[in-house]
């Protein structure tokens, strides 16, 4: 719509000429950085015979496994930046909660069948009250979603080779609750009060939920190995090659991508996910609107949570272990947060752009450039990546990389 | 005269009160954090210790327990309040990340440290009131870089150093010279405290195709570690340092962690002798005391830094650090749960350390035990 005044200037045909270029430069400078990233893996392939397709495809299965995770725990950020513009410090706290409340699930799996069941209900009367919040489907068809998550959890937990995902589908429950229950104590009596004070909470919080996992759950490195069929080893050929990796390459982008699409749908389809969008674009005009405007952010946290459990569960099979429960989520918290802004943050599509961009800077970047003859490789710098590509977006796009343009909306 | 009498009973007094006033030996280990089982079991040793002796030169002896966290601040935290409660002794740290800047604060104001897990050479060398009960990493390094060659897996070693921790630095580099003097070749794959994911070290393999894998850091990291370098396809011996001596290796890591060999300390079934019976004995009554803890190397070292401190200052009659410190000096032959402990004519490190091989066997269902392979001593 503005097309028309700006036609009347002088410079109209060399703004649209830049427009072009701006619309086509990130394609360019994707394709550049894919041919290099080609040559790259010829010369390697040229220096040593490991350095084969084989190689390269498990560095991108990988990195395709943990930008997956990151983007997850990103979403948690980037959603309650969108709606209350704070940044949650105490996410990685939540996904920390998360790892270990479906370590105490699992590990007693299979139970013995009153247990699940009870579990189970639990669970479903969980998924019941979900459902009820979102306000999606019509009352009979949440009393058959309910009645099968109730079915699904209870045999899930009394089974032993899928124990983990009942214990999944519970811990992102509990977790989700926790989630809430944070909004509600900690941020809500500071609704009106400048942002900074909210931030300092977040911190607190974040401290709070370390020593509270310390004093609470193990001291001592755990083990998280569910009996299940995606820990094994999975090899495949590639060129003639074998790729070692587990099944978890292939289960976690899977349920990461089910995730999102449900998000996803929780957010365009639905009454309150227009709320949500409304709320952060203007959380004013939307209580005017009639908007329950706490319901909406109580269940941003709600959504947030679930995820950062199920990234949580996830994680913990992917690397067979969990430690300490102080600073378990504190790296991969902060790493998300990176990605959430590389990403843009308040934006969905960006955190896990964001997530998935990580996930290859920290794993493929590293095999383009691994210790060759005498040159160490780039490996002992790779947790700097992060923070690196987070600077450099803040310093050229601050935006992020799908985040919108600040600058075009004046 | 009556004040006299008076005046001496006070005096009297005075001095049965000051036969009454404990004497404090602070112990500083890694209770919580990264190092916790190991921290844990060996302030059960020094416990037990206590037990068997509580009191010296007829004062009570008192321990005052500090938890470092498993940090190198906290262990200076402790090392400062150590100082302050007027502490004769301090007994730890573990880890010789945490015991180097803890021998800076105590060597300075002049108080004795034996640490009971530090192997890093470095420590003692802080200055004449630090010693230690281990050997050091100089012997471990090359006993590991001989075990490597002799077994035929030493051509080509890759080795898995925490680039962020003074002991692991220091056991790669003595294993590294040792190794490469017999020929054979070594590269170092750094990574840093709580890595999770090592993907991007385990990249940096391909390309030297290891015949044998060396891991000088801790458990916390090793529970993730092998069993991603196993997922990974490579199915070459791995050799540990005393670090991966920790029930969270195989508890954390798993099925991974068969066949897993290290290097660690001395245990009774590796000393000879009378040094064997008692640890033994030590061990029987220990096991009363905790049941469910482990009994590790580290436990008699940590039984056997008390007893020498202990008998330090009944040598000495006094507890005063300085006169305490070169009765320590003087120590020699001393009857030690772990071996016999002589400090004459060494910077702090006793003679004659015995070091174990030891390798854990893990069943299906996760259930694992450490087995004895020998016992080796320094010629």
């Amino acid at each position: 719509m503005t097309t028309p005044a700006h036609a009347a200037t002088p410079h109209g045909p060399s703004r649209r000429g830049a427009g072009l270029a701006r619309r086509l430069a990130p394609w360019s400078a994707a394709a550049v950085v894919a041919a290099l990233a080609v040559w790259r893996m010829l010369y390697l392939h040229g220096v040593n015979d490991n350095f084969n397709a084989a190689f390269f495809a498990g560095a991108v299965v990988r990195s395709l496994q943990l930008g997956s995770l990151y983007a997850l725990i990103a979403l948690g950020y980037t959603m309650v930046y969108g709606i209350i513009r704070l940044i949650n410090f105490a996410h990685g706290e939540v996904f920390m909660v998360g790892a270990f409340a479906a370590y105490f699930l699992f590990s007693a799996t299979p139970y013995p069948w009153p247990v699940a069941v009870l579990v189970a209900a639990v669970v479903a009367y969980g998924f019941l009250r979900f459902l009820g919040f979102f306000r999606v489907l019509g009352r009979p068809v949440v009393l058959a979603a309910a009645s099968s998550c109730f079915v699904a959890v209870a045999l899930a937990l009394a089974s032993v080779r899928l124990g983990w995902l009942g214990a999944m589908v519970a811990s992102m429950f509990v977790t989700g609750v926790l989630g809430m229950a944070i909004d509600r104590v900690a941020y809500k009596p500071l609704r009106g009060a400048p942002r900074n004070s909210m931030l300092i909470t977040a911190i607190a919080v974040s401290f709070f939920l370390q020593n509270f996992g310390l004093l609470a759950f193990s001291n001592r490195q755990t083990p998280f190995r569910p009996q299940s069929f995606f820990t094994g080893q999975l090899t495949f050929p590639v060129a003639g090659e074998t790729v070692f990796t587990t099944w978890m390459v292939v289960l976690v982008p899977a349920v990461t991508l089910v995730l999102v699409l449900v998000l996803t749908t929780l957010v365009t389809r639905t009454r309150l996910g227009r709320a949500m969008r409304a709320t952060s674009q203007d959380a004013e005009t939307a209580r005017m609107m009639g908007v329950d405007v706490d319901r909406v952010i109580s269940s941003t946290f709600l959504l947030g949570s679930m995820l950062a459990a199920a990234a949580a569960v996830m994680w913990g099979m992917s690397f067979g272990s969990i430690n300490q429960p102080a600073i378990f989520g504190v790296l991969p918290g902060i790493k998300a947060f990176a990605a959430a802004v590389i990403g843009g943050i308040g934006s969905l599509p960006g955190a896990v752009i964001g997530g998935v961009l990580l996930g290859f800077l920290e794993n493929f970047l590293t095999a383009l450039f691994p210790r060759v003859g005498s040159f160490s490789g780039i490996t002992e710098y790779k947790d700097t990546f992060a923070f690196l590509a987070m600077i450099l977006i803040l310093l050229l796009r601050p935006s992020g990389i799908v985040g919108e343009d600040l600058s075009e909306k004046v | 005269m009556r004040r006299f009498v008076l005046l001496s009973a006070l005096f009297a007094a005075l001095g049965a009160a000051a036969a009454q006033e404990p004497i404090v030996i602070g112990v500083n280990l890694e209770l919580s954090g990264r190092m916790t089982v190991t921290g844990n079991d060996t302030l059960n040793g020094i416990r037990v210790a206590h037990m068997q002796q509580d009191e010296v030169l007829g004062r009570p002896i008192e321990l005052s327990i500090c938890d470092n966290a498993s940090t190198p601040e906290g262990s200076i935290a402790c090392a400062n309040r150590f100082v302050d409660e007027g502490a004769v002794a301090v007994l730890g740290t573990y880890a010789s990340s945490h015991s180097i800047p803890a021998a800076g604060v105590l060597q300075d104001a002049g108080v004795v440290m034996v640490s009971t897990g530090s192997t890093n050479p470095a420590t003692t060398q802080v200055g004449d009131f630090i010693f230690r009960i281990p050997y050091t990493d100089q012997f471990q390094g090359r006993v590991a870089a001989q075990w490597a060659w002799n077994e035929g897996h030493g051509e080509r070693v890759a080795i898995f150093r925490q680039q962020d921790d003074d002991y692991s630095v220091g056991l790669s580099g003595f294993f590294q010279e040792a190794l490469e003097e017999m020929g054979g070749q070594t590269i170092v794959l750094d990574f840093t405290a709580n890595t999770v994911d090592f993907s991007a070290q385990i990249n940096d393999l391909r390309s030297f195709d290891p015949t044998m894998i060396y891991y000088t850091g801790f458990c916390a990291e090793a529970a993730t570690l092998i069993p991603q370098v196993r997922q990974q396809g490579f199915d070459v011996p791995i050799l540990g340092g005393d670090a991966s001596d920790d029930a969270q290796c195989p508890e954390g890591g798993g099925q991974a962690f068969d066949g897993y060999t290290f290097t660690s300390f001395g245990e009774p079934e590796v000393l000879s002798g009378e040094a064997a019976e008692r640890a033994t004995a030590f061990g029987e009554v220990y096991r009363e005391q905790y049941p469910d803890a482990g009994f590790t190397g580290f436990v008699l070292a940590g039984a056997d830094a008390y007893k020498v401190v202990v008998a330090a200052i009944e040598a000495a009659g006094s507890d005063d650090p300085a006169a305490v410190r070169d009765a320590l000096m003087q120590l020699e032959n001393f009857p030690g749960v772990s071996g016999e402990i002589t400090f004459v004519g060494t910077d702090g490190t006793p003679a004659n350390r015995v070091m174990g091989l030891y390798a854990y066997a893990v069943a299906d269902d996760g259930s694992w035990e450490k087995v004895v392979i020998r016992g080796i001593q320094l010629e």
